[in-house]
């Protein structure tokens, strides 16, 4: 298979795809336009749900093993002949993936894109850190390091 | 990646793949009855019963070798099904051809092995017309007497090359052909006789 050049603003989208993978569907819809200020919106993989398989590492630096399958739902859509946009998000709630994509379609219009990087993206992601660092903060209480003493000749 | 260019798969995915998995499964136990895919899909070139079968029956583990090789349409189909683009004729489970009369060789393709004859290429060749062209008779499994066919459009050195095909029995290769909606079989066991200037 021939490889496909990366485009200069992948790591920016990579940023914003993450963000629109984390959203709930109630932050999603909370910002979508209405559907007449819309080009047609074309369903190129309508949202489909299916399985990934999640690996883990023990202790974060081990052996890789498979922890388990979770389900994921994926959609692509274009708005009239603009980019197109996908999304991948956990879980099987296949709104939630079309508003994702939707969202990634504009993002990548230069129309729209300032003004959605400023009023969604900027704010989940802030969000997004918060609920992390404060998670981390309450896990790291219940650290426990686990030590033997050696015995015998050493 | 020309995102442009990239077009929506089969409208209802598992009806519509199941439904042209059953005509060609059809197809190739009645060779030389043509059996309806469905039609064409928007922004695909291709005949509507050709894209149909290729979205229904590939997937990542068959390499797809393409006649030509622009990238549109592989691409479009690795989309939809993550079927590779096979970069050799002999390592394709599938091979696609729009043009035929640009000529072809059938033993370029993998005919299988003697132990497993399974892992052979399937052809898709897309023909003008499934009825019109020089009169021919079909025998073999799957037809009760004689299927007379007439296709359009295969290059002269064709049923030779068939013959060989038949010929390697149970090594060879499986042939589709497409015309629109329409498929018609054409499996390793049919023996074919030309009847000249009918």
């Amino acid at each position: 298979m021939t490889t496909v050049p990366l485009k200069r603003d992948n790591a920016a989208r990579q940023t914003w795809l993450a963000v629109l993978a984390r959203a709930s569907l109630a932050e999603l819809q909370a910002q979508t336009p209405d559907a007449h200020d819309l080009q047609a919106l074309q369903s190129v993989r309508p949202p489909e749900v299916g399985m990934v398989m999640l690996r883990g590492r023990v202790g974060g630096t081990g052996n890789p093993f498979n922890l388990g399958e979770a389900s994921v739902v994926r959609c692509a859509v274009r708005l009239g002949d603009g980019p197109l946009g996908v999304s991948y998000a956990l879980g099987r709630d296949k709104r939630r993936a079309e508003l994702a994509a939707l969202f990634d379609a504009l993002l990548q219009d230069p129309l729209h894109h300032d003004d959605l990087q400023r009023e969604l993206i900027a704010p989940l992601a802030q969000a997004q850190a918060q609920a992390r660092a404060q998670k981390q903060h309450d896990v790291a209480g219940s650290k426990v390091e686990f030590f033997t003493f050696v015995r015998g000749e050493a | 990646m020309n995102n442009h260019s990239l077009a929506p798969g089969l409208p209802d995915d598992v009806h519509d793949s199941q439904q042209a998995f059953r005509a060609v499964l059809d197809a190739l136990a009645r060779p030389g009855q043509d059996r309806l895919i469905g039609p064409a899909l928007p922004g695909v070139a291709l005949g509507g019963a050709l894209a149909r079968l290729l979205l229904s029956l590939s997937d990542d583990e068959t390499p797809v070798w393409w006649q030509n090789a622009a990238l549109e349409l592989p691409m479009w189909l690795r989309f939809h099904t993550g079927a590779m683009m096979a970069e050799r004729a002999d390592a394709a489970s599938f091979a696609v051809f729009t043009d035929i009369a640009q000529g072809f060789a059938l033993s370029d393709f993998a005919a299988g092995t003697a132990q497993s004859p399974e892992f052979s290429t399937t052809l898709f060749i897309e023909l003008p017309s499934l009825a019109d062209g020089p009169a021919l008779e079909w025998h073999g499994p799957g037809i009760e007497t004689v299927q007379r066919v007439g296709l359009q459009g295969l290059p002269d050195d064709f049923w030779t090359q068939w013959q060989a095909n038949h010929a390697a029995f149970p090594q060879g290769v499986d042939i589709v052909f497409t015309c629109g909606e329409q498929a018609l079989g054409l499996p390793r066991t049919t023996r074919v006789r030309r009847l000249e200037g009918v």
